[in-house]
Order: structure tokens, then sequence, then C-alpha cells
């Protein structure tokens, strides 16, 4: 059930995540940070952390807990400002974002205490870690969800697809993929790399299949919310890489970049004018 | 003990079965008689008439029956 | 599993793969949280009697051996103890950069299982040797990894890698008919080479099937009048350093190997000898030539001069250079 609270609620925090990320990527400095690719999942973390996920705030490492694994690990911001929007991490702790040696970095390191399931950044493991956890979770007769975030780029890897047979094979209904399909991976747009129908292939896969509008609030919670029987989920969510900043909104340029003082400025007026 | 007698022991001890039952038994035909059930065997067989068997001879170990043909070419006379 | 002459004698008639799953199914009588993970392999991996048993307890990833490794590292955050199982070179290769992600860099309580290791797969062919697996795992830090010279050992490693708390690459090699080191029980311990025989010469230290055929070699060594120690490196990593400092009063240390010379316990000893100021020459024995066409394991054994014999010419010929 969806209450018109719970999607404005979401609505105002995206707003605060986005400033939040822009704010992270200006203080990285020369480092620089994986822009656009946060951007364009915020909507969907915004629904995972403030409805779907069920979570304990005071014990991240609850047994019990739903797993979200950010497999796509270069959308580190995304998953950070969640984290904090749910209360399950600091602003102080937040802002140690790509602090030298620190717990936040780039991509993120698998750390339980900070409510991190796994270190992504190698594009195409996380699903199949997943799908181990999901395997583990059914033959324990455990009660919660796993969740693998994935970017379209990222199904080019082959062992996306061997995660897929297997969960298919097993009937592991409490997995749910969600793939951040902004249509671009680092040399340009998804279809002039690889031109994949994403739909037809978690099919033929034999994965139900949902798609829905990735910033749109409610859409993205219909998706989420509805329920499979044995087979799992995928989530083909519709999106923008860099959404919320004219500018960046499907430019190459945004996928790992430096943000100067007046390029922060200029893209919180972009975020501002939305 | 004759050397039959010594055979079907081996066995009853390998794969916990009844001497009233060996005569038929062959590889996989009973759920003791699995690959390592078949090297205990083979183990046993060894230690009973103190010979070494072939890897050649292990793998074509495939029944009671074949076994004896196999044992005579270790001068085990049945 | 009580440890006498017929135990012994039907490990080593089983093979190193066949012990590994006869250990394990033993010890998955009194612990739930093993599981075996194959990648289509059951049959061949010695996991007949353990799926028998515990069908539930078997995960068949199919030809994916990757996926294998990650669902893997997935099962064991809820306490499982997985082993997972696959011939060596696609373990170790294929899998390396899983091996490296999950057990090196995320530490995952997983254990992986390489059959096959040298050229135990023989008519399979080149594609099925392993040969660099050692090299590419001991480059990734937190990774132990046990190598054992015969059957009884690769059950005891096995109990080991299950009792050790972190991830565990365990290399089986050689085939059924397996020779025989340990001829009674002894002490196993991760870590802790054992010197097999005691002598003043020639240290040869070595691992894996060719520890048994450097017994053989210093019989022969022996005769031409060179006293020799040898000493048996079940552990590659961690390595036991004490162990290699112990022989550096020998004339010549040699390192025995079903591998390559570079990257494997070779280079792992000689890594050891670098830092000294005194040591004596150091001769590493294991493949060091190109593919080779294929054959038989005992064959492939000719082929590189890893039998008995042309072992001992190799360390005799060095040692009568440097004498």
């Amino acid at each position: 059930m969806i209450t018109e609270h719970e999607i404005s609620r979401c609505e105002a925090a995206v707003l605060n995540m986005r400033r939040n990320i822009l704010r992270l990527a200006c203080q990285a400095g020369n480092s620089g940070a994986h822009i656009s690719p946060a951007l364009s999942i915020v909507e969907i973390m915004a629904v995972l952390y403030l409805k779907i996920l069920k979570l304990n705030k005071s014990e991240p490492a609850w047994p019990l807990r739903d797993r979200f694994l950010l497999s796509k690990g270069h959308g580190s911001l995304g998953l950070y400002v969640a984290l904090h929007e749910a209360g399950v991490i600091s602003e102080e702790a937040l802002n140690t974002f790509e602090v030298n040696g620190g717990f936040f970095p780039g991509q993120p390191s698998k750390n339980l205490s900070l409510g991190i399931e796994y270190s992504g950044g190698s594009l195409g493991l996380g699903l199949s870690y997943g799908v181990g956890i999901a395997l583990a979770a059914k033959l324990n007769k455990e009660n919660f969800m796993v969740y693998v975030l994935m970017g379209d780029g990222e199904v080019n890897e082959g062992t996306v697809m061997e995660g897929a047979m297997f969960a298919k094979h097993n009937k592991l209904s409490n997995l749910t993929a969600i793939i951040d399909r902004n249509n671009m991976q680092s040399d340009g747009l998804c279809d002039d790399i690889l031109d994949i129908d994403m739909k037809a292939l978690w099919e033929g896969f034999g994965w139900e299949v949902i798609t829905c509008n990735g910033h749109d609030i409610r859409s993205v919670m219909e998706a989420f919310l509805q329920k499979s029987t044995t087979a799992p989920k995928v989530i083909i969510a519709n999106t923008t890489k860099g959404k919320g900043v004219k500018f960046m909104e499907n430019s190459k340029d945004w996928h790992h970049g430096r943000l100067t003082d007046e390029l922060y400025r200029k893209a919180i007026c972009a975020l501002g004018d939305q | 003990m004759t050397n039959l007698e010594k055979y079907t022991n081996a066995f009853v001890e390998a794969l916990n079965v009844k001497a009233s039952e060996v005569e038929d038994l062959a590889y996989q035909s009973i759920s003791e008689w699995d690959s390592v059930g078949h090297m205990a065997l083979m183990a046993t067989l060894e230690e009973v008439f103190d010979i070494m068997l072939d890897t050649e001879d292990v793998l074509a170990f495939s029944s009671f029956k074949k076994g004896k043909e196999i044992l005579t070419k270790y001068n085990v006379k049945f | 599993m009580k440890v006498e002459r017929t135990s012994i004698r039907m490990l080593s008639i089983l093979g190193q793969r066949g012990a590994f799953g006869y250990a394990l199914t033993e010890k998955a009588k009194e612990n739930d949280r093993i599981i075996a993970l194959t990648a289509d392999l059951c049959t061949t991996s010695g996991l007949d009697r353990f799926k028998s048993a515990y069908p539930e307890r078997v995960v068949n990833v199919g030809i994916a051996e990757q996926n294998m490794i990650g669902i893997a590292a997935g099962m064991s955050t809820l306490g499982y103890i997985p082993f997972a199982t696959t011939f060596a070179n696609f373990a170790c290769l294929r899998a390396c950069e899983q091996m490296r992600h999950f057990m090196g860099y995320m530490q995952e309580n997983i254990k992986i299982v390489g059959f096959g290791g040298g050229f135990a797969m023989g008519m399979f062919g080149i594609t099925h040797y392993a040969i660099e697996d050692i090299a590419a795992i001991r480059s990734i830090s937190n990774i132990v990894i046990l190598s054992p010279s015969d059957c009884l050992e690769t059950a005891k490693a096995t109990i080991a890698a299950l009792q050790f708390k972190g991830p565990v690459y365990l290399r089986l090699t050689g085939v059924m008919n397996h020779p025989i080191v340990y001829k009674e029980d002894y002490e196993f311990r991760i870590g802790k080479a054992i010197l097999l025989k005691e002598g003043r010469d020639i240290a040869i230290i070595a691992t894996g099937g060719m520890v048994h055929q450097s017994l053989q070699a210093m019989k022969y060594l022996e005769e031409q009048g060179a006293s020799c120690k040898v000493v048996n490196m079940h552990t590659i990593k961690p390595i036991d350093k004490e162990a290699i400092c112990d022989s550096l009063d020998s004339k010549l240390i040699v390192t025995v190997e079903e591998h390559s010379i570079v990257g494997g316990l070779g280079s792992s000893v000689a890594e050891v000898l670098s830092e000294l100021k005194v040591k004596p020459p150091h001769l590493a024995i294991g493949v060091s030539s190109e593919y080779k066409r294929a054959g038989s394991y005992e064959f492939m054994l000719e082929q590189y001069a890893l039998t008995a014999d042309r072992i001992a010419i190799k360390i005799l010929d060095k040692y009568k250079e440097i004498l």
C-alpha cells in the first residue's frame, strides 16, 4: 500500500539527497567523484531506504534485515546519501566521503556497522553474491529480501547472466534485481556499444520483469511492491544519467568528474530549477 | 579360512552386507557400493590377500563375480 | 575415520579428489553448515557420496565458476561454510578476480578446492592443466594455500580448512592410486612444514605430489653419497620461513613443485632466501618450459622431468657443480 505521506516524504528526501551528492562531490576536490551515476538512482534509493527495506537503524547488522547490494559501486554517493537520509549513518560520517583511508571511499567497502553490505566497484560480481545470500536465506527458511542494484552497462558482463540463470532455476523469489536503465555507459550510449533488449533478455532468463519510471516515486514504489510468485524479479527502472542537473543529464562527461566551487554553484542552481 | 570365505568376508566388512547377499552384488547395485565403498572394498581385499591392485583392475572390478576373475591374476585361487 | 592401514590405503586408491570428498562427507555428519558447490562437476569431484547423503547441501551452479565463487561468498554471510570445487586452473585463472574480490578483499569464509593441480588431468589436455594457479593466488592477500602431499594429508587439509576461519585455496594433485607418504597418523597444522627426513648436504623442499617423487629421488641421491633432507611444505601460504631457515646450513636448497617455477613454491622460498646475507644456492625444479603436447599424467611428468629419477639427476648435477 502506498500513502500520499510516503510519496511526499520521498520526494522531499530526493531533493535533499541530490543536494548532498553535489556537496560531497565538490568536497572531494581533486579526487573527483562518480556524480551522474549517483544522480540517476536517487529515487530508487529513497524508496528502498525510506519505504521498502526492512532495517533496524540501531542494529545495522540485524540478521533478519533485508539486504541491499550496490553492485554498480560507482553509484556510491547514491548509497551513502540514502544511508544518511534513513538515519543509518550520521552527517559527520557522511562528510568523510573520499577522505583518504576513510570508510566511505569512491566505491563502497563492505562494513556492516555502517550499513554497507557489499564491496562494489568491479562490475558484474554483485548479483552472484546476492544470489548466494538469497539461496542461503531460503535454506535457512529466513524471511528477508535481497536487492541488487546494477547498471545497464554492467549487464554486459557474462557473470550477470550466470547469476540470472541460477536464480531463476532455483526459484529465488526473495531476490530482486534493479537495473538503472539510463542507457549510458562510460563510452557513450548503451545502444551504441552493446545494444541489448533489456526486457527480452531478462524475460528470456525466466525472471519476472517489471518496468517503471525510475524518477517517479509512485511508479518506483509500485514496482517494488509488485509481488512475484516463484521467479526472481527484475525492475528495469528507466532513468536519466545525471538526473536533476540539466548540464549533467545524458552527458558522458559527468560519469566521473571534478566539481569545482563554480560548477557546484551552477549545479545547485540547476537543481533548484527542477 | 578358504580364499572364498576370505573374499566374501571382505565384502561383508567393507560394504556392510550379509554373506548371503554377496553373490549378485555389482558396483552401484547397492548404495554402499559407491565410489567410496568401492575403494574401501579394494583396500580390504589388498589387506586380506596381501596384494596391491593396479588402477586398471580397481576400475575393472565391477562385481563379486568379476572380482574373482581379476584376483586370479594376483595368484588368488578360488 | 580411524587412521589405520586399510583406511590410508582406501584413501590412496580414491586419489586426492575422492579423499577430499570422503573427509567432507564425514565432517558433514556433525556439521550442518558445510555446503559443497560444484560447477557441473559433481560426478567427477569425489562428491557423489556427499550428494547422496546430503542432496540439499550440494549447490550446482552449472558451468559458471565465477558465479560459483560469488554464490559461495554470499552463502557464507549466513554462517554456511562453502567448499566450492572445480578444476584448479578454472578456479584460479578464470575466476581469479572473484577469488581476489571475495576472498582477498572481502575475506569471506569460503574454501576453494581446485582439483587437477599440475598435470593430473592427463589427456584432457593443456586447458585442464594447472601450472600457474599457485602463482596467481599467492599474490593475493589473505588467502591460505594448502597443497597436500598424499590422500591422508588431503583429508587432514580438508578438515583444517573447515576449521580455519578465513578463505582457503586447497590445491589437489595426482590421480587414483596416489602414492602414500604418510603410513600412520600424524599432526597436520596449517603453516607448519613437516620434516620427513633429516639430512646434511641437500635440503629438498617439495609440495603436493612432488613430495613422493622427492622421497624417491632422495634414495638415489643417498646412494651417490649425498645426505638429503626432505621437507613437506604442505602450506604454500603462509610459507614456513622457519623451516626454510632450518636448511641454511645445507650445501644446496632444492624446491620441487608440479607448477611453474615462476611464482609458486620455488619463488616463495627464493623470496625468503633473498633477504638473507648468507645462504646456500637454490635450485628450483618445476615447470620451466613451454606448453608441451598432451599425454597421460605419467607421460606429462616425464616430459617435464618431474619424475624421481630426473629430479635426482638434476639435483646431482647442480650439487656436483657447487661442490
